[in-house]
């Protein structure tokens, strides 16, 4: 796997500003930056195939219909699922538990059921659950989080008869891997909650990028993740749905392309995936998913890709760790051998100014609490900076971004002689 | 240095903030949290003839919404409250004298809000 050259086959990160200072792109967890062939495939859609999908019966149509499920098959194979049929293009990671949500969970479970998640889920795979447990009085029960190891300890013991639904995250958007690497800890937890009834859901959507998914392998009820984190487009993602519930599971939209019969009182569903489709899917898109999913395939090996971001982690932890008053938040020696992202902060320095003050300086990272409030409060943070790397990093990126840093926490910890009031409010 | 992203006067608000104490006996008195960044504001004021007599300021979080806070107050005491309730993102922008991206423009208009809210509370 050759960094260089896979670099030069993304337009943004070869593309010069004015003041020719390159990009360096240390933000891949909140989107991949996209190779050329993904963002032909979206003009090339346009120019040459356009038209609408399970509808025209010119050739136009048919060709639009032929190349937009080839992609559902690219994605079978690509997480190993058995079935085409079992995959269901979303809006992404977001809509798809959003989906399980509304139309399996809520017709599922009532008063008294348990909902397991972790304590270490975006706010993607908590407010959904939320919103379930309001509505039918369920219950959600929460993994607890080892505060020093950022691991966690024994979590098949919140697997109870109570238990209706296990929905966790893969890779921590924060933490970055939770589970022991080779997943035995995750597929052990799938195991018992499937062994006392309960249905699986996994947040793929920090691991899809980084990771070999295995349907079969993780057997999980239900997975999601977002194209655009593995360098497709926005707008498009994919809801794995296990064939034996496409029944139990009801159509989070109703319209057009996804029935069978329909008279003016009522209608019959055609069966999966149409049944979960309404509408005009996002095929361009979908398409540039598929140029995601060839590139991946033809490009990148997941154990190089895996060694190339740990080495990178590495490098970055050591750099952190020569800079005074660094607290970096995960398991770094797990980061150090698997990891794709750090987060981390700084006594007398907000990660809001840093980042700004490294944003002139066109290197991008993330500032804020990730979109996991709960967590960040829980560990005594506010807020927090992280770095995340993809394919097309590099050790001098990383190099530049430590020094660069360094003199921005330089800059901002001067002293600041403000007096706390009220009493409670402690500076 | 391209580190140096902040003006002179923005970092020395930060450095020595004014107006950084309680008022005795206020008006009102509010305190607001940028949920997303943890940014909060508290701040006091006492109001005579509907003029801003006194305010005083404190909070944690970034060098913009706490150096915001210094150089509002410091702008608005001797002003009307109709003058608070007039000032505008733009003025904000004019004040701190920064192009501000949609993220960081939250963390910079903290203060003005918690400022406004106060003066709102007053009318009831």
């Amino acid at each position: 796997m050759d960094v260089i050259k896979i670099r030069k086959d993304f337009p943004l990160l070869s593309e010069k500003s004015d003041n020719q200072q390159p990009l360096i792109y240390l933000d891949t967890s909140s989107t991949a930056q996209k190779p050329a062939v993904v963002i032909d495939t979206l003009a090339r859609f346009y120019t040459s195939i356009n038209a609408n999908v399970h509808r025209g019966l010119y050739e136009l149509g048919e060709g639009a219909t032929t190349q937009y499920e080839a992609v559902r098959e690219k994605v079978a194979h690509f997480i190993n699922a058995q079935h085409a049929d079992e995959i269901i293009f979303t809006k992404g990671t977001t809509e798809g538990i959003n989906f399980i949500a509304a139309c399996w969970a809520e017709q599922h479970l009532k008063a008294g059921d348990e909902i397991v998640l972790t304590q270490a889920e975006h706010h993607a795979n908590l407010l959904p659950w939320q919103r379930v447990a309001q509505k039918t009085g369920a219950k959600l029960v929460f993994i607890q989080l080892d505060k020093e190891t950022f691991t966690f300890k024994n979590p098949e013991q919140f697997i109870t008869s109570k238990t209706k639904l296990l929905a966790v995250t893969y890779s921590s958007n924060v933490l970055g891997d939770v589970w022991d690497h080779n997943r035995q800890q995750l597929e052990n937890l799938v195991a018992r909650a499937h062994a006392v009834g309960a249905r699986v859901l996994i947040d793929a959507a920090q691991a899809v990028m980084h990771r070999k998914l295995d349907i079969q392998h993780l057997n999980p009820d239900f997975l999601v993740f977002s194209g655009h984190k593995m360098m497709g487009p926005t707008g498009v993602g994919v809801l794995y749905i296990k064939k034996m519930l496409h029944d139990a599971v009801q159509p989070y939209q109703t319209g057009g392309s996804m029935v069978h019969f329909v008279s003016f009182e009522k209608a019959t569903w055609a069966p999966s995936p149409q049944k979960f489709e309404a509408g005009t899917p996002p095929i361009a898109a979908v398409l540039g998913l598929g140029a995601a999913i060839d590139y991946i395939n033809q490009k990148i090996n997941f154990e190089q890709l895996q060694k190339h971001e740990a080495r990178l982690c590495s490098v970055l932890i050591d750099g952190l760790e020569k800079i005074e008053g660094v607290r970096i938040v995960g398991n770094k020696l797990w980061a150090r051998h698997h990891g794709h992202l750090i987060s981390f902060m700084f006594d007398g320095a907000h990660p809001h100014d840093i980042a700004s003050i490294l944003g002139v300086q066109r290197i991008a990272v993330r500032a804020g609490h990730h979109c996991a409030q709960p967590l960040v409060h829980m560990l005594g943070i506010d807020s927090l900076l992280r770095v995340s790397f993809g394919v097309y990093n590099t050790i001098e990126e990383v190099e530049i971004f430590i020094k660069a840093l360094a003199q921005a926490v330089t800059v901002l910890r001067t002293t600041c002689n403000m007096q706390a009031f009220p009493q409670s409010l402690e500076l | 240095m391209s580190a140096m992203l902040y003006q002179e006067e923005l970092m020395d608000h930060y450095k020595y903030p004014r107006n950084n104490k309680p008022v005795q006996n206020p008006d009102f008195s509010v305190d607001e949290l940028n949920p997303s960044c943890g940014d909060r504001i508290v701040i006091e004021g006492k109001v005579a003839d509907n003029v801003i007599s006194d305010l005083g300021f404190s909070g944690k979080g970034c060098v913009i919404s706490q150096a915001t806070a210094s150089m509002l107050t410091e702008h608005c005491i001797g002003k009307t409250a109709e003058d608070v309730m007039n000032l505008t993102k733009s003025d904000i922008i004019a004040m701190i004298g920064l192009e501000l991206g949609p993220t960081r423009l939250k963390c910079a208009l903290l203060s003005l809000q918690v400022l406004q809210h106060g003066v709102l509370a007053l009318k009831k």
